[in-house]
């Protein structure tokens, strides 16, 4: 399929589910579960980075306009626009991402995509939890949160893949 | 020479990630405040459809409930009306019982709406509802359901609003214990969406538990006596003369469906009459 009309369709995709669905869920305990840096994270490797930073701000924008966060969802997508290209730079495979079509979990494994995408999804909820609170001693709640809700999140995203995803893994 | 350009590069890409952060976070932390426009909030046509939709879809699954809600209230209502009551002592019939006409004015309006939206488990909670300018609504105004007070009006355009709900930080409502008349502010902490905090109580005044939380009607957002909640544990704080008090709300946020928005019509005066106070240093 045509790449640019995969990610269209998968942006809108992402927006509704986020919106229509995981925003209207209360598990608890202040957990709040963002699936939407699984978009950022599954677009391809070799886009650049300000054309990544662009699509992220323009997904948080998306999110933001429905929930009333103003803002708060397109600064944390950016975070992980901005850190993507260096975690993927540190947890490399030995080959590269060249052979790779798409660094989802299939084609990754599971141990490469807890390692980065996990990471990626840590920093992003620790920074949206951080600013909505936007108090110091309030910490610990953002914690807390943080703790609680990374681990829901990465399991709905690990969820999404299995569901929508071929399995064809890549022989190399 | 290929280093620099390199520096360049990398500089670059950091810059622009600043600038985008940049405007997210001015839109943040304005917007929070003081909506300047609709668009990027739930308020604005295209949102708002969206989510209309859906609660045409999932207001059915709440149908039984809210029509018993609605009864109950017409129940309440009901039973005060002067044909439903017993005449047990004339005085105070004639005193309070009987509305004069021409003696009384119509301060508060109510302008029903339906809540399309909502959240209660993040640190501010909105609420998006169904009636916008066109209804009559504006900032400012104060939001009550059934069971007591939802909110306040935090944005609108011409067919829909947001309200900004008790479940925000700042919401700082006026509001004071029945029985005693006692003064404080509600506050919420962000962690329970059935429990907020009432500060500002001195604590040389008891309080019973599970006494009644009203509206104090101060700011002429809402009449006065709209419940808010009971109190739930009264503690001390360390080292000032206050109480923390716990509330426990009366309205479960989670499962508002119909509200009213009140349209206080003598606020303007209320207001001009407050603007001619000399206005004094402010304390502390």
């Amino acid at each position: 399929m045509n790449q640019l009309v995969k990610h269209g369709l998968r942006f809108i995709f992402f927006v509704l589910v986020q919106v229509l669905i995981l925003n209207q869920m209360e598990i608890g305990l202040g957990t709040q579960l963002m699936i939407y840096p699984l978009f950022i994270a599954l677009l391809p490797v070799d886009l650049g980075i300000l054309a990544t930073l662009i699509i992220a701000f323009i997904l948080g924008l998306s999110i933001d306009a429905f929930s009333d966060t103003y803002g708060l969802h397109a600064s944390s997508a950016l975070v992980v626009a901005y850190l993507r290209p260096m975690v993927y730079k540190i947890f490399s495979p030995r080959d590269g991402y060249e052979q790779i079509e798409e660094t989802n979990i299939h084609q990754m494994g599971f141990s490469w995509f807890l390692k980065s995408f996990g990471l990626l999804l840590f920093v992003h909820h620790l920074w949206f939890f951080m600013l909505e609170m936007f108090k110091i001693n309030e910490t610990l709640f953002v914690l807390q949160k943080t703790v609680l809700s990374a681990p829901m999140s990465f399991a709905v995203c690990i969820l999404l893949q299995f569901l929508f995803l071929r399995t064809k893994r890549k022989d190399v | 020479m290929r280093n620099f350009l390199a520096f360049i590069r990398r500089f670059q890409v950091l810059l622009f990630f600043a600038l985008l952060q940049g405007v997210a976070l001015t839109i943040y932390f304005t917007f929070s405040a003081f909506p300047r426009t609709q668009y990027l909030t739930t308020a604005s046509n295209v949102s708002a459809s969206l989510l209309s939709v859906r609660n045409d879809v999932t207001k059915h699954f709440g149908l039984s409930k809210s029509n018993e809600k609605l009864q109950d209230e017409n129940i309440a209502l009901r039973e005060q009306l002067l044909e439903n009551q017993l005449l047990i002592d004339s005085t105070t019939y004639l005193d309070t019982a009987i509305v004069r006409k021409g003696e009384y004015v119509q301060q508060y309006k109510y302008i029903p709406g339906t809540v399309i939206n909502s959240t209660f488990h993040k640190r501010n909670n909105y609420f998006t509802i169904n009636i916008g300018e066109e209804q009559g609504v504006e900032r400012g105004m104060g939001v009550i359901s059934d069971k007591g007070i939802v909110g306040v009006i935090h944005n609108t355009s011409a067919h829909f609003a947001t309200v900004k709900s008790c479940l925000t930080k700042d919401i700082n409502t006026d509001v004071m214990i029945e029985s005693t008349g006692e003064p404080g502010i509600l506050k919420w902490d962000g962690r329970d969406a059935r429990r907020g905090n009432m500060t500002g109580v001195s604590n040389d005044t008891k309080i019973k538990k599970w006494s009644n939380i009203v509206t104090r009607g101060g700011a002429g957002i809402f009449p006065k006596g709209i419940p808010v909640g009971k109190v739930e544990k009264t503690e001390v704080i360390e080292g000032q003369p206050l109480w923390d008090i716990t509330v426990k709300f009366s309205e479960n946020f989670r499962s508002v469906q119909y509200v009213y928005v009140i349209k206080n019509v003598l606020l303007g005066e209320q207001k001009e009459i407050e603007s001619t106070i000399p206005e004094d240093k402010p304390e502390e």
